[in-house]
């Protein structure tokens, strides 16, 4: 072949790539400012993986799972949608129309929509309230049992559930507990249908929500059409949404860039990575907001060397929070302590308070001193460092945290090697206890203490990695679940959480922060302090 | 002709056989606990949830029985179900097959169109400008990891013309051009990489080609280049050629994970890979074989083309 022959083939390749790719990018994304909300259009989003058991969000404790199930699903009361804040003061009815507390907090009473049906066209009724709920308590007595049911203490102060008639249903509680509410009003809390097996909401979903699943191409997609017969009236605004599964962070954030997707995923979007997208695309809204994730450290405390107090406190004290904060996440964190400070969080420690809890000392060489001082107590010096292994899950976003504790413990006498452990073996070999010490993430589903508490820090719970265990801070956290007055209660929260660090309990780093990204023509699409909240997409718009 | 097929076939199924042997063992062999992996984003599965769980899935019988309901499942057709998704394994594993083939096959046909005539022009030129380049050409497709070329692809789009390729998968019946654009970049991406490679392999069977007595003999006769180079020379050069190709494409059945995973193909070997860190045997069994009959079935074919390119090749009876 000659050398012009050659050169024409290319050229040829050359001419078709272009011919192919003119029309494509011709794609515009033109925002106008328009403050009434318009109807139509379709929301293009991101999943980083795909659904896990479908849209069973009762069996699941992701947000992988619940971002794309809630648009088809309702609960019986919600965190308002347009107020980024959550708290028992911005709950609003889904379900419920009205609901009170009666009997001093002992009996909760929700008084149902009427005319409420599911997306197969059967009434809703108490029936369904009651089904679930009992489900979800695994009362004896229950007429179904789910696979998984991971939050189940959630619901352990229930005592029954009772139907006086078709639209009413009472959930009797064993003692007092106003934070019941808010664990009604998050993200993990749809209503199922009792006339559906809850099997079946690994491969289909039969809500009573704003959109209806359309199509779910496994590892592909999850398409939703609007539910013409919801029962908000002009909701939802948008005609559908996509939520397409993109595996690849450096496509996921190519494609928002593009103006292929409208909105980032919750908790994606880092500070850095915010920096790089606005930069590109100057137009892009971003908001930070909370995504009630904490980088912790937990420690075995039935295995020697953590449970002794001593050392637990000593690494507590090495690992200086604001130097993470800056160097591991960009400061794209705070700080705080057991639940995320204000404005991020409602119940956490303020930036005052912090100051003489472990790693918060105004100098870090302080923390330093009084951490190799407490080491030398325990009977560790230079001479004779403690080896331990450090594991922590294999995502970046983990190792980059547990490295920076591997240099900080090294600088009190603790000699620390990494471990990785595969994702889906880190839940299980963590509440196994089969390991020293680790580096972890909590997600909590809404910011409650009671959501937080019992699921972490109570006696025997499966998810209180470090094995803690304290009678007194158990009746602290039964008395502040418990309070009605709403200042008691906060300064109760303040209390647990300074002797939880006190304990080390599982000494918390950071509070991290989401750089929520949507393009200007996304309207109503505010994220909250907690990412689990959020998506029901029934107020959501588009001004395009 | 025939005889030699028919041999090669029972080869192949005793391959087969011996395949789902191996993948089976490996996966159960494979640390942590199925359910727990299965079921991690529940965050923790209690003993009796455990239990039921592993009775409803089947893995509580014991392995041999688990492993002949798999092959009794294949030969009826029926491949069981997803544990991850609750649903026949077919009916996901169907629509990622024609994903793959395509995406194979067109970065193939890539690979040869780019690295067989720049092969033949690098060993008819040996040692000039033109060959010094082309052959650094290949070199530099053979050092690129595809996944790196890949990402670089996406990223020059996007910040040049602020333009990615669709991000699920665009059938042919719905738009063929778009569908074409999907296919083209990933295939350039992968075909650069096999291109360099064939075109190692086209020019140096060339060259010893050229060296030949018979194509001494075609010059002598006055034939021209064309003839000489095309005709005689190539089509004996051929063989190992189509060896490698035989090979490229069959690596590429299952080795385009990166490439599915950053262009966003919904494709066998990035689901291959989701489906093993979820431990959700029946897909992953059932592709793994699948490719393992992509694997056989080409390099047969190649054996077959042997015989079509040299008439000297005779198939054993």
């Amino acid at each position: 072949m000659s050398r012009v022959r050659v050169a024409l083939l290319s050229i040829t390749i050359l001419a078709l790539a272009a011919v192919l790719l003119a029309p494509a990018t011709s794609q515009s994304q033109s925002p106008h400012a328009s403050q009434t909300p318009k109807s139509g259009g379709v929301l293009n989003m991101m999943l980083r993986e795909d659904l896990s058991q479908g849209f069973a969000v009762h069996e699941t404790a992701t947000i992988s799972t619940v971002w794309p199930a809630m648009p088809c699903l309702n609960n019986l009361v919600l965190f308002d949608p347009l107020k980024k804040t959550e708290s028992v003061d911005t709950i609003i009815g889904e379900l419920a129309e009205k609901w009170s507390w009666q009997d001093n907090y002992r009996n909760l009473v929700f008084f149902l929509r009427k005319g409420v049906k599911w997306h197969d066209g059967q009434p809703f009724t108490a029936k369904d309230v009651k089904f679930t709920f009992d489900m979800l308590r695994e009362a004896p007595d229950a007429p179904a049992k789910l696979r998984i049911n991971p939050r189940k203490d959630w619901y352990a102060n229930v005592e029954a559930i009772e139907t006086p008639d078709t639209f009413t249903a009472v959930f009797r509680l064993k003692k007092p507990q106003p934070s019941l509410l808010l664990m009604l009003a998050s993200g993990y809390t749809p209503v199922y249908a009792a006339h559906v097996p809850p099997a079946d909401y690994r491969t289909n979903c039969v809500g009573t929500g704003p959109f209806k699943v359309k199509e779910w191409r496994k590892g592909e997609y999850v398409e939703y059409v609007r539910n013409p017969d919801y029962f908000v009236k002009g909701r939802p605004y948008l005609d559908g949404l996509k939520y397409f599964v993109i595996v690849e962070r450096g496509t996921r954030q190519a494609a928002i860039q593009a103006g292929k997707l409208d909105v980032s995923f919750p908790g994606e979007t880092s500070k850095t990575a915010a920096e790089q997208l606005k930069k590109a695309v100057p137009q892009l809204v971003i908001t930070p907001a909370s995504q009630n994730v904490a980088d912790n450290i937990i420690m075995n405390m039935k295995k020697p060397p953590f449970d002794n107090l001593k050392v637990r406190l000593a690494v507590s004290h090495a690992i200086d929070r604001r130097a993470l904060i800056q160097a591991v996440q960009q400061g794209g964190a705070v700080g705080g302590a057991g639940l995320a400070p204000k404005p991020w969080g409602f119940w956490g420690l303020a930036e005052k308070d912090l100051v003489g809890l472990p790693g918060y000392g105004a100098k870090p060489a302080d923390d330093k001193a009084l951490a190799k001082k407490l080491m030398a107590e325990a009977g560790v010096s230079r001479e004779k460092p403690l080896k331990v292994e450090i594991v922590t899950r294999a995502i970046a976003v983990y190792v980059d945290m547990a490295s920076f504790v591997i240099n900080e413990l090294k600088q009190i006498g603790i000699e620390a090697t990494l471990k990785q452990i595969e994702t889906a073996q880190w839940h299980a070999m963590a509440t196994r206890g089969d390991y020293q010490i680790g580096a972890n993430l909590t997600g909590i589903g809404p910011d409650d203490p009671d959501a937080n508490y019992y699921e972490n820090y109570a006696c025997g719970s499966p998810r209180n990695y470090s094995q803690y265990c304290n009678e007194e801070v158990m009746k602290m956290i039964d008395a502040q679940s418990q309070e009605l007055d709403a200042k008691k209660r906060l300064a109760l929260n303040f209390a647990i959480q300074k002797k939880l660090e006190a304990d080390a309990a599982r000494p918390i780093l950071d509070w991290k922060l989401d750089y929520f990204t949507v393009w200007p023509h996304v309207k109503n699409l505010i994220p909250h302090q907690s990412i689990y909240n959020f998506g029901r997409m029934q107020e959501v718009w588009s001004d395009k | 002709m025939k005889t030699y097929v028919a041999q090669r076939l029972v080869i192949a199924l005793l391959t087969l056989l011996g395949m789902s042997v191996v993948i089976f063992a490996l996966l159960r062999l494979a640390p942590g606990d199925i359910v727990d992996i299965l079921f991690s984003t529940a965050g923790y599965v209690s003993p009796s949830e455990k239990q039921a769980i592993m009775k409803e899935l089947g893995i509580d019988r014991p392995y041999w029985v688990q492993y002949v309901d798999w092959i009794r499942q294949m030969l009826t057709g029926d491949l069981g179900k997803s544990y991850r998704y609750d649903q026949p394994a077919w009916q996901i594993i169907r629509p990622l097959v024609p994903v793959t083939l395509e995406l194979a096959a067109l970065s193939t046909l890539f690979a040869v169109l780019i690295g067989v005539p720049t092969g033949v022009i690098s060993a008819v030129r040996q040692d000039t400008t033109l060959d010094y380049v082309l052959r650094l050409f290949s070199l530099a497709g053979l050092s690129m990891p595809a996944f790196w070329l890949a990402m670089v692809i996406i990223l020059c789009l996007v910040t040049w013309l602020a333009w990615i390729p669709p991000l699920s998968y665009v059938s042919p019946f719905e738009d063929l051009k778009l569908h074409a654009v999907q296919f083209l970049l990933p295939a350039l991406a992968v075909g650069y990489r096999s291109s360099a490679l064939i075109m190692r392999i086209t020019r140096s069977s060339l060259l010893e080609v050229m060296r030949e007595d018979y194509i001494r003999t075609a010059w002598a006769k006055g034939q021209t280049g064309r003839v000489v180079i095309w005709r005689h020379a190539l089509k004996n050069a051929l063989l190992p050629v189509v060896t490698v190709i035989g090979i490229e494409f069959a690596f590429l059945i299952g080795g385009l994970v990166v490439t599915e995973t950053v262009f966003n193909l919904p494709g066998v070997a990035r689901f291959l890979v989701q489906a093993i860190l979820w431990r959700d045997y029946p897909i992953v069994q059932n592709l793994v074989m699948f490719i393992a009959v992509v694997v056989i079935l080409s390099n047969l074919l190649v054996d077959m083309l042997y015989g079509v390119l040299d008439p000297r090749v005779r198939y054993g009876g």
